[in-house]
């Protein structure tokens, strides 16, 4: 006990150290075959709990589908639009987007951690594979969280839904900006606080990163990447406490491949 | 039990199979919107076969090592499991095991035990951010899956340590016919 109590005051806060590394180099084979094996197994697990909410999630989506029609509809307006007064400023449609002087780097989640107060996965890409501490990780659906720690061969990805998560976001269309916190132990539900109380946000607006950059400090996010959706809009709320409640695209409970961000410039 | 070096490579074995199955398999996979932990109803398996010093060993190292693989701060696990492990070993001890439904009722309130000892602890390291009342029902979901899964994972231990079992022993040599005339 006192040994743990030892170990505890030492390493709490170190975002790794040389114990850790080497139990992570020699095991991550282990994980990443054990992973592959245990895959269908898993898939027929998650089938069931998925079917399960299948019935709740279909009605969902419907209404969704037919917001998202008109969204689409008003998207290739303003893409048009877009298009035509790029021509007319002359700007390059690369450079513009800050997420462009990232390099994708590929990965799969090969573990998880237990508990919810600790939502972090470990993902099989490592240093070797250019990836470094604090680069954004995206699932096919959206953000997900930054990496913790990067050994040679393993990451740790602290997720969205982690009690240390902190991102900077903004209310589009609208422009509302606030930091995006975990409701620890809900995945379903993350938290936009600090909004500006003035500007007004409602249910279905889409929340991306809104990536800032002021006197040499930078956000770790670029900007617009999609993050969520807002769920939870009251008037009383957002005056009181100045926060909505969102639902984060990506499914943080069942996460499988995912992409790190590597270099590329930060904000 | 008796801890000879075939049945230490057996525990060392059962551990690391053990924490490979929760962080590849039962940690990503979800039932009524949670994942069962099975690591402290492994500990308590252990504990109540070996008694409570086995219990708090296995329980230390099966932390470190999952502390290690998630590179999670060091300890804190392992002080929960240790715990987990020498109630489980203490009840071993004190008690006798009459029912088939100890083991898994211990796995499930030992569970329990582990959860809230996990909550503790962030709480005492200190938490960033809102707490879900969720997190309730994820706790007591848990315990109830370690329920079903400490079961299977008593009996197969048992199973797997079975020559190191004091009272195993005892129950075969009990079991060999007499014979009479020698």
């Amino acid at each position: 006990m006192i040994g743990s109590f030892v170990l505890l005051s030492i390493t709490y806060g170190q975002s790794s150290n040389g114990l850790q590394n080497g139990v992570s180099t020699i095991f991550a084979p282990l994980q990443e075959g054990a992973d592959r094996a245990l895959k269908p197994a898993r898939d027929l697990v998650n089938w069931f709990d998925e079917t399960y909410d299948a019935k709740g999630e279909n009605s969902r989506l419907k209404s969704e589908l037919a917001k998202a029609r008109t969204q689409a509809v008003a998207g290739q307006v303003a893409l048009q639009e877009n298009a035509q007064l790029r021509k007319l400023v002359e700007l390059d449609n690369g450079p513009a987007l800050a997420a462009s002087a990232y390099k994708e780097v590929t990965g799969r989640v090969i573990s998880r951690s237990p508990t919810p107060w600790h939502s972090t996965v470990v993902i099989n890409l490592g240093s070797n594979d250019g990836v470094k501490v604090d680069d954004p990780v995206l699932s096919g659906a959206g953000l997900v969280g930054r990496v913790a720690s990067a050994q040679a061969s393993t990451s740790q990805v602290t997720l969205l839904t982690d009690h240390t998560s902190a991102v900077a976001a903004k209310v589009v269309p609208g422009g509302a900006q606030g930091v995006i916190k975990p409701d620890v132990g809900n995945p379903e539900d993350l938290i936009l606080d600090f909004l500006d109380a003035s500007k007004n946000v409602h249910v279905g607006q889409d929340v991306a990163t809104s990536g800032w950059a002021v006197q040499g400090f930078s956000s770790l996010f670029p900007p617009n990447l999609p993050v969520g959706e807002v769920t939870e809009a009251s008037i009383v709320e957002q005056e009181a406490s100045q926060q909505v409640h969102l639902r984060p695209y990506a499914d943080l409970r069942n996460l499988d491949i995912l992409q790190v961000l590597t270099g590329g410039s930060r904000g | 039990m008796i801890v000879t070096p075939k049945i230490l490579v057996r525990i060392v074995a059962i551990a690391i199979l053990g924490v490979l199955l929760q962080l590849c398999f039962f940690s990503r996979v979800t039932l009524f919107h949670t994942s069962p932990d099975m690591l402290p109803a492994l500990v308590v398996s252990l504990g109540l076969l070996g008694g409570s010093m086995t219990g708090a060993v296995s329980g230390f190292s099966i932390g470190l090592l999952i502390d290690c693989l998630l590179v999670e701060p060091l300890g804190a696990s392992s002080l929960v499991l240790l715990s987990t492990g020498y109630l489980a070993g203490l009840f071993r001890e004190r008690f006798e095991i009459h029912s088939s439904l100890v083991p898994p009722l211990l796995c499930m309130g030992l569970t329990l035990f582990a959860e809230l000892g996990f909550a503790l602890v962030q709480v005492l390291l200190g938490v960033d951010a809102p707490v879900s009342p969720m997190i309730v029902r994820d706790i007591l979901l848990k315990s109830i899956f370690a329920f079903f899964i400490g079961w299977p994972i008593y009996l197969g231990i048992r199973r797997l340590l079975r020559p190191a079992l004091v009272e195993e022993t005892k129950v075969r040599r009990r079991k060999q016919p007499t014979v009479l005339g020698t």
